[in-house]
This record gives structure tokens, C-alpha cells and sequence, in this order.
């Protein structure tokens, strides 16, 4: 009788008698003399075994069975509804296209639901890792043990979130634990280093998420073998108007004092000398990045224009009439839900220790972040300020107010942070502010930023 | 180890060279020493102190190293003494309790703390830190808001390495960093090299190997599972985590296949590299010899070995199925031609008892005859060891009789 077993990432039929060739995509492995197959062809072998009555037994899988009921109640959308169906219909495998506050994750918490099975979610970042575990605490905290597997954080439990770094590292002591894999922000994982951790699960059901499977280098083509194909597909003009509350922009500008504005000159010069000794622009993220690489290998004066064009950076962000202009705008709004986004983690604690609001970067606990948001979706805290965690599909219901005090021109990062502040709410109407130091260069990034999020009402 | 950004090397000829620094060079052992020196001068301040001066100290010492690189040379060293470090928390209070309570009185107010008392008598964050103050009994509660942050953490133990080991240390790293993004490896073994030892890394690094007879000795070929199916830089870490292991014997020469910057190049090296380990080796291959010393003495005297030859173990025998190798320590020839194989456990724990047994269990399951003498010493009783092994073992005391192996060998 053919028997399976994991093994590292692996499935291995054994038992076979002599001679016998056990089904695709089973190859012969002389180092260990077994059949050897990526785990991930677990679906296809189960499938086909059953299929052809060959007798087998199962020692792959050690799934297990979860009887799971979210307790935040909560009425699907139509389209999350129209998602989770289509994704029901191909055979619980493919890709689901949502934009950016949409409700992603809530289409994901009601197919692990329903899946019913262990589960591994897998995130990009650790803000996200955070997210995600308190998402499933709230939803399912009554019946499993959430467990995390990142961030300095080693517990794996029948619902565990992970990192795509993570999951590199680990998945092949796991990959036989988990039913289901969910992939948020799937449009990392077809990155050549990501693309191996599919293949060290079993986990014969998956679904991914994104607001943007496409990769620049192609690499979306890979998502139907890896995940399953795209199920269901929905853009943000399809949501816009219905779904997208209207917010207001107003931009503020921030002058620099006169010592700034000196110490800025200086740290300006040195940078456009360079620039323009190395005939470099610096118009997008990657002019910067090349502009770094150039800096760093140049013999002469690469160190000098790195530090100049981080004073310069500091200066900007750091403005002195900045953090006054802040403490008028939390005054103003200290009734309102309001979050404070900045770019720099330092100027996240300063900030904290300075209007005593509670502060969330990188580095926060993944229970304690979670009790901050808790609190400020309870109005126990009234604003909070974030270093960029919040950004990609991070979920910070209810802000009615987001005040950014130094962001980079990313195109996705901006439109990822106005959906925070977009979540419908019966008649509101956010407010987002912009405190940009004025004669410098945040004027042009903010300009660009702007022009880049069209077919948003402004 | 280093992080991937510290790593350099270069490429001539589809070879990479890892970036190496030298031990009789005055200038790079000033270096190194002025940074164990920074690094122990910190005891017991916190951690941002510790890299603000390291930020300011790469800016003089680096050029003095190299003109372009020197910065990242300085960064990696000190990477390579931060795993020397030990770091404590700053406080004893819990920063924790001390900011929630903190926000939660500033959001219980009207309006936003103050910075300064003003006409209309608001209360200013100077009475909010006052309150907590008198609460938790803290002089500066705001400066115990954050003192969980890795950044305030103190130095509490630096374990100050010599400049040289440092530097010796820097070397291994930068040809391990190269190791990250290799596919597979291919190792050399040359005769008298310790291939128990690099079987105990193979193991220990969960690597697959393919053995092969070379005309000096053995070849072994490194990767992982998943590799069977093209291949895959996933077992890079550990090729380098293994590295070390291997320069713990000689001779020996490798050959890796790497991704470097996107081309792909081959990383060479061999046992006169000059790459010292910072391995101290499994505690087995630590200890003293006495036990195998004695018995080949006692086998050289013995008046008949009943036509047996003995010779020190330098023969593999492979078991992939355990994804492991049996090394025994000797080798036994008969007049006839006839092999058999002695396994010899001076000191043991049960686990590698029980380990050691497995192998040879499936050494002779393959038709191999292995006899395993284990030392009834230290804390094994007889009954312990039977039931151990089920009574396979040629148990001894203080030292292992030519007599009784060759009782056994008649008995396999």
C-alpha cells in the first residue's frame, strides 16, 4: 500500500512495490532513495489516488479540525459575499482582487470559518503579523489559541500567523500542520525567494489577497500554480462613491525657521552638486535608489551627499514649527478620531513622550498594539500616533481625522493610508492634513502624490 | 554571522572571492581592537549610545580601511561583536503600566495636555507626569515610558574577544555571507580528514548529502530536499552554519554554486585557506582519546587476533535512508578478506547511545558487520545499557579487551 508522509517540505511515497512509479509529479530521489514530491502537490496526489481507488494511507497530513464561530458579528457586503463564493466555487483555491479598504481580511476570516480546518495566514510585515493576530483573537479568540511565528514571536498553533520571511525559514517544520494557507498581499509571494513556501505546504486549500496582483517583473503569471487563479476581481472605481467616504485634503504649509532654513541650504547644496556631478534626477523612488547605490560605491563625496540628503530629509521632517502646528491641529481635533502618521520611529516616541498619545511602530508588542487600537476604536484614546505600520492594508477603523507629518511620494503607500481614513461611516466626512515644510522638497512629493491618486473624490 | 548587506566579495573569472582582511596588518588589528574597545567601554550603557558611537567611530575608522568599503567593514565587525554582547533592561518599573497610564489620563482630559502652565490654569503635562510620579513612586516617569525599547536597553556582558580572533572571525563570516546564496555545495574529503565530524554537521544542519568515492577519499554533495526540484538558495543559511564545522578537520576543498548579484559564480576554498573555526565541535570529538588510544596499544600486544587486522576508521558508510553516515572508528580485515567494523562509545548519553545504535542497526540491516563496544563507566548500570541497545552492545569498563571483540566478532 502507498503511504505518504512530510518530510521538510516534502511529500514521500513509500510502500510502493518495486518497479512501481507512484503518480505525477512523484521523482526518484537517489540522495535518500525515495519518491520525493513538493509538498505543495499534496491536492493533486490526494486527488488522483482517490480518484483511481488506489489503495493509500495518509501519514502527510496532520491537520486538524477546528469548529470555528466568528464572534464579531458582522454582515458581509454584498461583494465579499460575491468573493467568498466565487472562491467556494473553485474548489476553495485562487486569488481574490479587492482594493484597499474593502475588507479584505473579513473575506478571509469567513473562509478560514468555513474551512473549518487549521490554518496558516501568511503577511509581508510585522504590522501586519500584529493585525492579523488581533483580527483572529477578536473573531475566533473563544475556541483557538492564535498563535504568531515572526518577530522574535515562536508559537505555532492550528491558526497561526506568519510572515512571508518567516515562513521561508519555517515552513518546512510545519507545512503538514495546516489545512489552509492564506496569503495576504499575495502579490509577494511570486518574488523568487517567497515562491518556495507554497511549495513546502500542503495545505491542499489557499487563498490570496491583494488590491494589486500585478508585479512588475511578471512574476503574477506564477500566482495560479502557487495560490489558484483570480476568482474575483473588483477595482476601487467599482467601490468608489458607495463604499469610499468623501474626505477633505487640506494641506498646511510649514515654514522653516531661519537657523533651518540656513542649515537646509548647505545640506541642499552638496546633494544637488553631486546629482548633478553624477547627471542623476531624483524623481521617483527608484532615481532615489539609484542615487543611493551611486552614493555608496562612489570614491569621492558618495558619503558626504548620503549624509547630506538625510540632513536634509531630518530638516523637513523635523521642522520646529512642524510640532507646533501639530499641537494646534490635536487641540482642534481633540474630540475627533484622529491618527498622526509619520516616517520617522523616533519622532513616533518623541512625539508620544511629548503630548503623552500613545505611540505604535514596528517595535510594539503585538498584544499591546492591539490594546491601543482597541482602545482608540472604544474612543478610550483619543488620537494615536504610527510610524508607517499602518500602512499596507493595515485596518484602523473609525478615524475620522489623519494628520501626515512627513510621508515618502510612494505612489501605493499614500492611497493604502487614505483608505484607512475611508472607511464608510453613516455621515462622516474625514479630514486628512498634510503638513508639508514649505520650499523644499516635500512640496514636489506631496504635488506627485496627489496627482497619482486621481479617480478619488478629493 | 552577518546580515546580507555587510557581505563582500568579488567576482573574477565566474570565481567570487569573499572580502578578507589580514592578521599581520597593523592598521586592520588597530581597528579591531578600538572597537572591542568601544564595545567594552559601554558596559553598562544602553544600546543607543552604544550605536551612535559606533555610528560616529565608522565615519574616522573606515576610510583608514579602505577608501569605499570601509564603512561596511566596520559595520560587519561590529556585527560580529554584538553577538558577544549581552543587553538587560535599563529599569526595574514596567514601562508598559507607566505609558498606559500615562495616555489614559491624557485622553481622560478636555483638551491636550499643556506645555506650560497658562492663564486659564489647563492641566499641563507637567502635572500628568507629577501624578504618575507620586503613583509609582518613578523620579522621571517620562523617561521610563519607553525603556522597554531594544535602544534603552544596557549593555550588561561583553564577552572582548582578541583583535586577531576578531579578525579571523570577520574572514569566516564574509565566506559564509557568500554561502547565504548558494545552491548547493560540493565538499572534498582528503585522507584523514575527520568525516564523523562533518557528518555530525551534515546532520546537525539537516542537510542531504550524495556520497561518492574519490580517488583521495570522499566526495560529498550538500543541499536540501527541496533541491532535487532545481535549485534553490533555501539552504544557503545552512551551508554557511556548516562551513564552520568542516574547518574544524582537513584536509578538505569545496566548491559552492552561487547566485552573486544576480550572476552565477563559484566559491571555492580548501583547508590552506587560512579560515579559522569558531566551532568549539561536538563534546564527543572534545574529549580525550584515552579508551581508542588503549585499545590499539592492547591490540598491537595481543598475542592472537585470530587472523584480524585492525586499522583506524577513515570508511564511510552511507545510510540515506537516516539521512546519515556511519563512521566507525576501526576497521577489521580478516586473512580471508572478511570486513567487519568497530564502533567504540567511551563516554555517553543515552540520546547518543540511542543515536549511534540506530546507525549501526541500519549499517548491518545493509549487510554491513558492525560490532559497537560501549563503556559500562560513569553512570551506566549494565541493565541501562541492555535495555538501551537490546543487548547489542560489547559492554567493557575501564578498558575494552581485544579479547572480548574478537568473542564478538565469531558471535555477529
Amino acid at each position: 500500500m502507498i503511504e505518504l508522509f512530510y518530510e521538510s517540505g516534502t511529500l514521500i511515497a513509500s510502500g510502493l512495490p518495486d518497479g512501481d512509479h507512484p503518480p505525477e509529479p512523484f521523482i526518484w530521489d537517489g540522495r535518500t532513495r525515495q519518491w520525493r514530491a513538493p509538498a505543495s502537490a499534496y491536492r493533486e496526489v490526494s486527488l488522483s489516488l482517490r480518484g483511481s481507488s488506489t489503495p493509500h494511507r495518509d501519514r502527510a497530513a496532520a491537520f486538524e479540525k477546528l469548529s470555528l464561530e466568528s464572534r464579531v458579528a458582522m454582515e458581509p457586503r454584498p461583494y465579499q459575499r460575491d468573493a467568498l463564493a466565487a472562491w467556494r466555487r473553485a474548489d476553495l483555491r485562487g486569488v481574490v482582487v479587492l482594493p484597499t479598504g474593502a475588507g479584505k481580511t473579513a473575506v478571509a476570516v469567513r473562509a478560514i470559518e468555513r474551512v473549518g480546518r487549521s490554518a496558516l495566514v501568511v503577511v509581508p510585515t510585522l504590522a501586519l503579523l500584529k493585525q492579523w493576530y488581533s483580527i483572529l483573537q477578536d473573531a475566533f479568540g473563544d475556541s483557538v489559541t492564535v498563535g504568531l511565528l515572526g518577530g522574535g514571536y515562536h508559537e505555532v498553533t492550528p491558526l497561526t500567523v506568519t510572515t512571508y520571511d518567516s515562513a521561508y525559514i519555517h515552513a518546512e517544520r510545519y507545512g503538514d500542520r495546516f489545512a489552509l494557507a492564506v496569503y495576504d498581499e499575495v502579490h509577494h509571494l511570486p518574488a523568487p525567494k517567497n515562491s518556495v513556501i507554497s511549495k513546502m505546504l500542503l495545505a491542499p486549500y489557499s487563498l490570496g489577497l491583494t488590491a494589486t496582483p500585478e508585479r512588475p517583473d511578471g512574476g503574477h503569471d506564477l500566482l495560479p500554480e502557487l495560490v489558484g487563479p483570480v476568482v474575483y476581481h473588483l477595482s476601487p472605481e467599482d467601490l468608489a462613491g458607495t463604499y469610499l467616504a468623501p474626505y477633505d485634503l487640506i494641506r498646511i504649509p510649514v515654514e522653516l525657521t531661519a537657523h533651518e532654513r540656513h542649515e537646509y541650504a548647505e545640506a541642499e547644496a552638496i546633494y544637488r552638486d553631486f546629482l548633478k556631478k553624477h547627471h542623476l534626477s531624483v524623481r521617483s523612488p527608484e532615481d532615489w535608489q539609484r542615487f543611493i547605490l551611486v552614493a555608496a560605491t562612489s570614491h569621492s563625496g558618495g558619503r558626504e551627499a548620503l549624509l547630506a540628503a538625510r540632513r536634509r530629509r531630518e530638516i523637513q521632517a523635523g521642522a520646529v514649527r512642524k510640532g507646533a502646528t501639530l499641537e494646534n491641529l490635536l487641540r482642534r481635533h481633540w474630540d475627533d478620531r484622529c491618527i498622526v502618521f509619520t516616517k520617522s520611529v523616533e519622532e513616533v516616541y518623541a512625539l508620544s513622550r511629548r503630548f503623552l498619545i500613545p505611540g505604535i511602530t514596528f517595535e510594539t508588542p503585538a498584544r499591546e498594539r492591539k490594546e491601543i487600537l482597541d482602545r482608540f476604536r472604544e474612543g478610550r484614546y483619543r488620537t494615536i500616533i504610527a510610524s508607517d505600520v499602518l500602512n499596507e492594508g493595515v485596518d484602523v477603523p473609525d478615524a475620522n481625522v489623519a494628520i501626515i507629518l512627513a510621508g515618502s511620494a510612494s505612489h501605493r503607500e499614500y492611497v493604502q493610508r487614505l483608505g484607512r481614513i475611508l472607511r464608510p461611516k453613516e455621515g462622516k466626512r474625514a479630514t486628512l492634513y498634510e503638513l508639508v515644510t514649505t520650499a523644499t522638497g516635500e512640496e514636489f512629493t506631496a504635488r506627485r502624490r496627489r496627482e497619482s491618486t486621481r479617480g478619488i473624490p478629493v | 554571522m552577518l546580515r546580507s548587506e555587510h557581505v563582500m566579495a568579488r567576482v573574477s573569472r565566474g570565481r567570487v572571492v569573499p572580502h578578507r582582511l589580514s592578521t599581520s596588518d597593523r592598521r586592520v588589528l588597530e581597528i579591531a581592537a578600538e572597537l572591542c574597545d568601544l564595545y567594552a567601554g559601554h558596559l553598562g550603557q544602553p544600546r543607543a549610545a552604544l550605536q551612535a558611537a559606533l555610528a560616529e567611530r565608522e565615519e574616522e575608522l573606515g576610510p583608514r580601511l579602505d577608501a569605499r568599503r570601509g564603512f561596511r567593514i566596520v559595520r560587519a565587525l561590529a556585527k560580529l561583536l554584538e553577538e558577544r554582547a549581552s543587553w538587560e533592561p535599563p529599569t526595574e518599573a514596567d514601562p508598559y503600566t507607566v505609558r498606559t497610564r500615562l495616555f489614559e489620563l491624557a485622553a481622560a482630559l478636555p483638551e491636550p495636555p499643556a506645555a506650560e502652565p497658562g492663564l486659564l490654569a489647563a492641566t499641563t503635562r507637567d502635572d500628568l507626569l507629577s501624578q504618575v510620579s507620586i503613583e509609582t513612586t518613578l523620579v522621571d516617569p517620562s523617561a521610563v515610558m519607553y525603556a522597554d525599547r531594544q535602544a534603552a536597553q544596557l549593555l550588561s556582558v561583553f564577552d572582548r574577544p582578541e583583535p586577531e580572533a576578531l579578525v579571523l572571525r570577520y574572514n569566516v563570516a564574509q565566506a559564509q555571507g557568500v554561502l547565504y546564496s548558494a545552491r548547493d555545495l560540493i565538499v572534498d574529503l582528503g585522507p584523514g580528514a575527520d568525516a564523523r565530524l562533518v557528518f555530525h554537521y551534515v546532520k546537525l544542519m539537516g542537510l542531504v548529502y550524495r556520497l561518492e568515492t574519490t580517488s583521495r577519499g570522499y566526495r560529498l554533495h550538500l543541499d536540501g530536499p527541496l533541491s532535487i526540484f532545481g535549485g534553490t538558495r533555501k539552504y544557503g543559511l545552512r551551508l554557511a552554519k556548516f562551513l564552520p564545522g568542516l574547518l574544524l578537520t582537513t584536509p578538505w576543498s569545496l566548491s559552492a554554486n552561487v547566485e552573486w548579484k544576480g550572476r552565477d559564480a563559484v566559491l571555492e576554498l580548501d583547508s590552506e585557506s587560512g579560515l579559522r573555526s569558531h566551532y568549539l565541535g561536538p563534546r564527543e570529538a572534545r574529549e580525550p582519546d584515552e579508551v581508542r588510544e588503549a585499545f590499539v596499544k592492547a591490540w598491537e600486544r595481543a598475542k592472537d587476533t585470530g587472523g584480524w587486522r585492525l586499522d583506524a576508521g577513515a570508511e564511510i558508510l552511507p545510510l540515506p535512508e537516516l539521512k546519515a553516515a556511519l563512521v566507525p572508528d576501526f576497521a577489521l580485515t580478516s586473512d580471508t578478506g572478511e570486513r567487519a567494523y568497530l564502533e567504540i562509545l567511551g563516554f555517553w548519553s543515552e540520546r547518543s547511545l540511542i543515536e549511534r545504535v540506530a546507525l549501526v542497526r541500519e549499517a548491518r540491516r545493509r549487510g554491513h558487520r558492525v560490532l559497537l563496544a560501549a563503556s559500562e563507566n560513569l553512570s551506566a548500570t549494565k541493565e541501562t545499557l541492555s535495555e538501551a541497545v537490546h543487548g547489542e552492545v560489547v559492554p567493557f569498563k575501564n578498558r575494552l579487551a581485544p579479547k572480548a571483540v574478537l568473542e564478538a566478532l565469531t558471535d555477529l
